[in-house]
């Protein structure tokens, strides 16, 4: 697996480590990235909440996507600079970890995440227990090497529906192979939770700029009751949608759905504020 | 006091919040969630939704729900072996889930009955009770946030 603990992970060390409560860690951005997501900055957030888990688990456990409160974006992180990670961890056992954490960069905060739960699967189904102990240690130790990471090429969104200003929906085409699968998961490729939102967030910052007065600059601000309901596979025509539920002079709240031949997959909520608001 | 059978004024305390994060869990009307429809056939409910009922339930109550909570209480004092037997219930682990969930209809419960299918049963009100006993239980017996 040519792209093991590279095309899909955003840890490069455990700097600071409390057994199933609380973890410290960074991730070096690439320099030579166009850009770097904040759905990405997330990504990380819960990859080191992750890490804590399954080894409170003993790697016989991993989580999974599935919960989240509240995510609160307050900044960005550009390539060339360091993420500095931290996560809580609420509790954790063979079931489920609740958890939050945050993300800053050079002590200026980016990310914030709030209420996080994650069901606790078999890890033997998505990865092999002893390689991942070996990747653990690594991240404990020296760490692993730095700027690995490609880049992800986003999924295109073609437009299905759309009622100005209030709905916007559109098919999101799940590619059948991609290197991020080699890292999520090796055993059970699973197309990411933060990038489904990713491109919901892109709709939904379209939706809003039909709205909100022209000529602003729009950024999502909060993301909330996030919930997958089931795993999107590669391949998988998913259909995502967003709706306007009010907009003042800066600021919009949005619904997010998601679904797979007509089931849905995926909720949420989220606010987009012009830049300089919120 | 918490082992006496939780009462109607109790569960009604509770059971507008209850209802209000059930709605908001399952994506339906409040108004859709009485207190007797069960929750999987009633209102197809998944394993996210009753971990994210949980969790909300945990969060608006200041409670801690530990997981399978209903089927250990509903077992009480007896012995794993003697509640279940490869994954179905015993007659003595389905007469003591009968007398947990009181508030399910008899004929709801079906013999042999899987461990796994314990969930088809809930109903909010089971939670509600879940969250009465919590209250009891807990000091200064807090409210649920406003």
């Amino acid at each position: 697996m040519p792209d093991r603990f590279s095309a899909f992970s955003f840890v490069d060390r455990i700097t600071a480590l409390e057994d199933g409560r609380r973890a410290r860690g960074h991730f070096a951005i690439p320099a030579g990235l166009p850009a770097f997501s904040t759905c990405l900055v997330a990504e990380a957030v819960g990859q080191l909440a992750a890490w804590v888990a399954m080894a409170q688990a003993d790697f016989q456990r991993r989580p999974v996507a599935a919960l989240s409160g509240e995510t609160r974006i307050v900044g960005e992180a550009a390539p060339g600079e360091i993420l500095d990670l931290g996560v809580e961890i609420e509790s954790c056992d063979a079931d489920a970890v609740v958890y939050g954490g945050w993300a800053r960069v050079a002590d200026t905060p980016v990310l914030e995440l709030r209420w996080c739960v994650g069901p606790m699967l078999p890890l033997v189904d998505f990865d092999a227990p002893e390689a991942l102990r070996g990747d653990f240690e690594t991240l404990c130790g020296p760490g692993k090497p730095p700027s690995r990471f490609p880049g992800i090429t986003a999924p295109d969104l073609a437009l299905i529906d759309r009622i100005p200003g209030q709905r916007l929906r559109a098919a999101l085409n799940v590619p059948v192979s991609a290197p991020f699968f080699g890292d999520h998961f090796p055993r059970r490729p699973v197309f990411p939770a933060t990038l489904l939102l990713d491109a919901q967030i892109r709709l939904a910052v379209r939706l809003a700029g039909e709205t909100l007065p022209p000529g602003q600059r729009l950024r999502p601000a909060r993301v909330a009751d996030v919930k997958m309901r089931s795993f999107i596979l590669p391949g998988q025509a998913v259909e995502i949608e967003t709706v306007m539920r009010s907009a003042t002079d800066g600021a919009a709240e949005l619904t997010l759905a998601a679904t797979v031949e007509g089931k849905r997959v995926a909720t949420g909520r989220m606010e987009i504020v012009s830049r300089g608001s919120g | 006091m918490t082992t006496a059978e939780i009462t109607r004024e109790e569960i009604s305390a509770v059971y507008p919040k209850v209802a209000q994060i059930m709605a908001d869990a399952l994506g339906c009307d409040v108004e859709q969630v009485g207190l007797s429809v069960p929750l999987i056939e009633g209102l197809n409910a998944e394993s996210i939704d009753f971990l994210d009922i949980v969790f909300n339930l945990e969060r608006a109550f200041k409670l801690k729900i530990p997981r399978g909570k209903i089927v250990e209480d509903a077992r009480g004092d007896l012995p794993e072996t003697a509640f279940e037997e490869k994954g179905h219930l015993t007659d003595a682990g389905l007469k003591r889930l009968r007398e947990y969930l009181s508030e399910v209809p008899a004929d709801r419960f079906r013999s042999p009955m899987r461990v796994a299918d314990i969930p088809k049963l809930f109903t909010p009100e089971t939670f509600c009770k879940i969250v009465a006993r919590g209250l009891r239980a807990g000091p200064g017996a807090p409210k649920p946030d406003a």
